[in-house]
């Protein structure tokens, strides 16, 4: 099933995805709070909070574009200019269009991924929410029709697929044996963004 | 905590206001925490900038200035900027020619130096270049050279690449000539006394009262040992033999030297360890081209000093001596 997507319906998925960051916040701070700094929940909600109140323009390209900005600027912690990187690599992608096809998304997350992995210094495997995206664009590759149901299921998975490894990257990689038997934040952050998305 | 401030949270701000107050004639607010040289920018020229936390005054805002830097995004102390922020002043200084963002090696500040490029190339396609210094060698070893963290040697990069621009090289050349001054600047530190973050207002390591830190990072990273106080020219001949096993000098080399204050140590101590610093180049048959005695680049009240030692050839002196105005660094 084919479906375009345009600016608006970017507009009210980014609302979606404020209104579940909102009711997800205390959880994701305290997953954190674990392995960082507690400040994940507050990350996630603030940044979505800002974009969904975005006058986003017709171009889809220039709409992502300002919610890479606009994600960053609310919090400048490396989980909010990740985000904004991966918004930034689907921005270049679909620069001057006015809708992008649904059967897009796996592309656009997979360069969504190697832009964060780059950025971020790190490989897959380390228990990141790369993980977590590389394991939907591989999901939605394989064409399944109930793509969003695909997609959260991906990213809830990977939570459990790493819950038992160490952590490798990031703050969290200093407690590496503590982070056996406890799921990745940012991991978590993913399935949250997801789920808003219904 | 013994600070002199307002609200911790106005520290940065508060701060601002008053250099810029200070210095009218050098530095102007453009936006909220990002400063750029007072007067008009000069069309075609090149701009520089750089960014990072605060807490390390002259670095990094103080040396935007004639014949230095064009601008600087200002982060809380010890925190990057965002890159919005960056982008921001990249935006503001830009007069055509591209931009050059000359900076720390921190992975705060590369991710979002990294992100402002990106968002000026797509929104406003300004050219930009990237280099981030990283001159403190214990902070990781040879081999891993570009792993360093950016401490104090960082200045001689920003004059060297600031002399070029203001000489109307193109963007290409200037970065180059920041790589060049950057690869030939090694930096080594030692701290007696922590420093305090204001929104903390407590230390974020420790060193015992009769101790000291070698190597210890501008925001109080681990260093190589800790242990009793040496004496100075115990301390200077320690940070000397580990620059120059990482970069070995020879007889009839010519560097330039800073020998830095971290915040706390006086003036007379520095020109204690320049004593024997300049009696060991002379000991090797190096000479000695405008030397630094000074607070150049701190860790707010930290106890301590760093030495830098940037290895010359001819192009490199003349853009070290070019004239530069800031209100830190006059040549």
């Amino acid at each position: 099933m084919k479906m375009q997507i345009t600016s608006s319906d970017l507009k009210s998925a980014l609302r979606r995805v404020a209104a579940h960051s909102k009711s997800k916040r205390e959880e994701l701070c305290a997953a954190d709070a674990q392995l960082g700094d507690g400040d994940l929940g507050i990350t996630v909600s603030e940044g979505f909070d800002a974009c969904a109140t975005l006058d986003l323009p017709e171009d889809v390209g220039k709409a992502f574009y300002e919610m890479a900005k606009t994600f960053q600027s609310v919090s400048s912690s490396s989980f909010g200019t990740l985000v904004a990187t991966g918004l930034m690599a689907a921005a270049k992608e679909t620069k001057g269009r006015t809708s992008l096809d649904s059967s897009e998304i796996a592309g656009l997350l997979s360069l969504a991924r190697d832009a964060m992995l780059a950025r971020g210094k790190s490989s897959l495997g380390e228990k990141t929410v790369l993980d977590g995206i590389d394991a939907q664009a591989k999901a939605l590759q394989e064409g399944s029709s109930a793509a969003l149901d695909t997609a959260i299921a991906a990213a809830r998975d990977t939570v459990e697929t790493f819950r038992n490894r160490q952590n490798q990257a990031g703050r969290a990689r200093i407690f590496a044996e503590k982070s056996k038997g406890l799921p990745d934040p940012g991991q978590l952050a993913l399935v949250v963004m997801t789920e808003g998305l219904r | 905590m013994k600070k002199i401030l307002n609200d911790p949270q106005n520290y940065v701000d508060e701060m601002l206001d008053g250099l810029v107050a200070a210095h009218p004639e050098i530095y102007r607010a453009h936006a909220h925490r990002v400063i750029v040289r007072a007067g008009e920018k000069k069309p075609g020229k090149v701009g520089i900038v750089t960014g990072g936390g605060s807490g390390h005054l002259p670095v990094f805002t103080g040396y935007v200035g004639n014949g230095l830097l064009d601008g600087c995004a200002i982060g809380n102390v010890f925190a990057s900027p965002s890159a919005e922020q960056m982008a921001e002043t990249i935006r503001a200084v830009d007069a055509g020619a591209g931009v050059l963002c000359l900076y720390g090696n921190y992975g705060g500040d590369v991710m979002n130096f990294d992100m402002a490029a990106e968002m000026v190339d797509f929104e406003d396609s300004i050219r930009t270049r990237s280099h981030a210094v990283a001159d403190d060698v214990v902070s990781a070893s040879l081999d891993e050279a570009e792993k360093r963290r950016g401490v104090a040697g960082m200045i001689y990069a920003f004059k060297i690449a600031g002399a070029a621009a203001e000489r109307m090289a193109d963007l290409d050349e200037v970065t180059r000539l920041a790589a060049k001054a950057s690869d030939n600047v090694v930096s080594m530190g030692m701290a007696m006394t922590p420093c305090i973050i204001p929104q903390l207002g407590k230390p974020t390591s420790t060193i015992a009262d009769d101790e000291m830190e070698m190597g210890m990072g501008i925001h109080g990273e681990p260093g190589v040992w800790k242990g009793p106080i040496k004496s100075a020219d115990d301390l200077l001949d320690e940070m000397f033999d580990t620059l120059q096993k990482d970069r070995p000098l020879t007889a009839g080399d010519r560097v330039s030297v800073l020998v830095n204050s971290l915040g706390a140590t006086p003036l007379e101590e520095l020109y204690i360890l320049y004593r024997r610093l300049a009696a060991r180049l002379a000991e090797l048959g190096v000479k000695i081209v405008m030397p630094l005695v000074g607070r150049y680049a701190t860790s707010m009240e930290m106890t301590g000093a760093t030495l830098s030692i940037l290895k010359l050839d001819d192009e490199l002196e003349v853009l070290l001596r070019a004239p530069s105005n800031c209100a830190f660094w006059k040549v």
